[in-house]
């Protein structure tokens, strides 16, 4: 009987010690695959699974060539060849074959950076093309890698520079099209998150896999005509040799669309050396960046205001003293002797500064430019002809300009009547011509743009649709002060001009403010015009080139540039003459 | 208050000649023991695993494949990226410029224009 009890303690204690073990295998598991679930989860994931990051390609940049898009801007690959030297083995073998396949952009001392034992990575070369790395690959040299990359490439060199802009290092864009149009030419990285081998392979089996596929940028194309372009750059070129001017600009647009059709600055610069520049400034695209007093080309707009509102029309006269009082200031004509009657016409042929304060004057009360007269020429200039605000055209770093209402203390007569011959108001180039272009088709504003359409997945280009018109002006004032420009040129200048045209353009010389007042030995100088048929203007180009210290004048120094670019362009766009 | 059961009644399933019935029954003369039939169910378990490995197998062979096809892709879309950058710079007007043919040629002196 004792023995029996004992026989069924031992059994049950073994019993209850399986039990117990059992449950603390039980409770274990409970704890590893229920409690801590997800953390294991999440552990064998990491092992298992890969997060890859699928770049989404940079989109292209085309120009035009007449109406064929043309690659501007492309993406390539480059490789990045690096050593590591402790692990490296032949190094006469490595300094020989990447000396030989990479010339000018291996680095200089590779037997050096080869010798340095205690680092562990060291560039060999840098932007090789995928063919030269293929090549120093197949020699297959031990401790030597490779990285690849993209980079920009610009077949047509420092074609339109500052109309692209460049991407930095980090993959941004900046300046021109490249820095206004970051985001839809960035496009958007793609997701994969995959079971992966022990090669990194992804493979279908696994439950939570994501395969979020990359968004391509947007491949833009640009209403960049390079022939018309590469012809700017060189006229403008020319143009500063010819009269000693360190900077210029030009820019040539479709009147009947308001596209730009070219746009240069000089000085200009590589993208592709973008790193190597030393004076930032070249970045800057001078025609939207840069606001100036315009000068004489807003005669236009001030006789076009006075013409719309039907106070003056080129053949009414006023008696010309060669100067005018407006408050306390006396106001006088560059060009002195032209005194008596004349008409308008006769004041814009000699660009006669109290001509244009008398239009301002005969927008008020005729004796005074009033609050009247002001608000009329702020309502034309500002929201009209849209002079001294940010004109939208897809380039950073637009600037907007100034242009005082006169509900500012500032904006009193005599800044008014300054104004209505373009002193004391900022605006940038592309203001002006694109305000200019209204005056040339007939009196439609379009929003200036460098846009001209997208090349689509299949690789159709597909032409953006022209903006809507706003029309600041009738048509009856422009076509008269179409043909006011037109004789104003002609009066002068018709000899240098094709025959059988219709041109016509309007000089500038601004004085350049520097420390506060006006300077006594710079002056811009500017010319504005359109060219074409007597039915249609075909462009407007304006042309802008100054330089320190330098007294330059519209007719003499930016005329000639314009009048290079006109001539050329009723060839290349195959302009019918009349007769 | 009880009840009696006065009458016995057969369902047809204990009627021997009751329709759709066989009337026949054969009992196999093999006999399966227990260990037989958990080496049948294990053999079954693996055959099941089997089938399962083959499936998955292949299915990776299929991801080994499209990475193959992937990577043939990109190669192929690198080339072409290269071609079109090379005729791109071919065309290019700084080429043409340079080019012999373009140095020899000239301005025309006079133009004419044919009404359409």
């Amino acid at each position: 009987m004792k023995l029996e009890l004992q026989k069924g303690s031992r059994s049950k204690i073994l019993s209850g010690l399986v039990i117990i073990a059992m449950a603390v295998f039980v409770i274990r598991l409970f704890y590893l695959q229920i409690l801590q679930h997800n953390y294991y989860v999440d552990l064998a994931k990491g092992e298992q699974e890969k997060r890859l990051i699928v770049p989404a390609k940079r989109g292209l940049i085309y120009g035009l060539d007449g109406s064929t898009p043309i690659p501007l801007v492309m993406n390539q690959n480059v490789y990045t060849v690096f050593a590591d030297p402790k692990v490296v083995t032949d190094k006469s073998k490595i300094i020989d074959t990447v000396q030989k396949v990479a010339g000018g952009n291996a680095r200089s001392d590779l037997s050096g950076l080869l010798d340095k034992k205690d680092t562990r990575y060291q560039i060999l070369a840098t932007k090789l093309t995928r063919t030269q790395a293929d090549m120093i690959k197949a020699a297959n040299l031990s401790g030597v890698g490779f990285q690849e990359e993209s980079q920009r490439v610009y077949p047509e060199g420092s074609l339109a520079a500052q109309v692209l802009g460049f991407v930095s290092s980090d993959g941004v864009g900046k300046y021109g099209v490249e820095g206004e149009l970051d985001d839809d030419l960035s496009g958007k990285d793609g997701l994969l998150v995959s079971v992966t081998d022990v090669n990194d392979v992804p493979l279908t089996i696994g439950r939570d896999n994501i395969d979020i596929p990359a968004q391509n940028g947007k491949n833009i194309v640009l209403s960049i005509d390079r022939n018309i372009q590469s012809h700017i750059q060189q006229a403008l070129a020319d143009g500063l040799s010819r009269t000693g001017a360190t900077r210029g600009s030009v820019v040539v647009m479709n009147p009947q669309n308001g596209q730009v059709m070219a746009m240069a600055n000089l000085p200009s610069y590589d993208p592709s050396k973008y790193n190597q520049v030393e004076d930032i400034a070249v970045f800057n695209n001078g025609v939207v960046s840069t606001p100036y007093e315009p000068g004489s080309d807003v005669k236009t707009f001030t006789m076009a205001t006075g013409i719309d509102k039907g106070v003056v029309s080129a053949s009414d006269t006023y008696n010309n003293t060669d100067y005018i009082t407006v408050d306390d200031r006396t106001i006088t004509n560059a060009t002195l002797g032209h005194t008596g009657n004349i008409t308008f016409q006769y004041a814009l042929n000699w660009s006669l500064n109290t001509g244009f304060v008398t239009v301002a004057e005969r927008l008020g009360d005729g004796k005074s430019i009033n609050l009247q007269a002001r608000n009329t020429m702020y309502d034309y200039f500002y929201n009209r002809f849209k002079l001294g605000q940010l004109t939208g055209v897809e380039l950073s770093n637009e600037a907007e300009g100034t242009v005082i209402p006169p509900s500012d203390s500032q904006g009193n007569a005599v800044r008014y009547s300054n104004m209505a011959f373009g002193q004391g108001l900022d605006v940038t180039m592309v203001q002006v011509a694109s305000a200019f272009c209204s005056i040339a088709n007939g009196g439609n504003y379009y929003k200036p743009t460098v846009i001209a359409g997208t090349i689509d997945s299949s690789g159709k280009f597909v032409a953006t649709k022209t903006a809507v018109a706003s029309q600041p002006i009738s048509s009856t004032t422009a076509q008269q002060v179409r043909e006011m420009a037109h004789v104003a040129r002609s009066t002068f200048f018709s000899s240098v001009d094709k025959a059988g045209y219709y041109t016509g353009g309007k000089t500038g010389t601004s004085q350049v403010i520097k420390n506060g007042t006006y300077a006594s030995d710079e002056t811009i100088a500017t010319y504005l015009g359109f060219g074409g048929t007597v039915n249609e203007s075909k462009y407007v180009i304006m042309v802008q080139i100054s330089g320190d210290h330098k007294e330059l004048q519209g007719a003499r120094d930016a005329l000639p540039i314009f009048t290079d670019i006109s001539n050329w362009m009723l060839d290349y766009l195959k302009v019918q003459p009349k007769g | 208050m009880s009840y009696q059961r006065i009458t016995t009644y057969n369902s047809r399933r204990q009627q021997n000649w009751s329709r759709n019935q066989n009337t026949v029954a054969y009992v196999s003369a093999i006999k399966l023991g227990p260990i037989t039939h958990t080496v049948l169910v294990a053999f079954m378990v693996t055959i099941l695993g089997l089938i399962y490995l083959t499936q998955a197998t292949k299915a990776t062979s299929y991801d080994y494949e499209a990475q193959k096809i992937d990577s043939q892709i990109a190669e192929l879309n690198l080339q072409k990226s290269d071609l079109e950058i090379e005729n791109a710079r071919l065309t290019a007007l700084e080429t043409a410029k340079t080019n012999s043919a373009v140095a020899t040629m000239t301005t025309p002196a006079s133009t004419q224009y044919v009404n359409q």
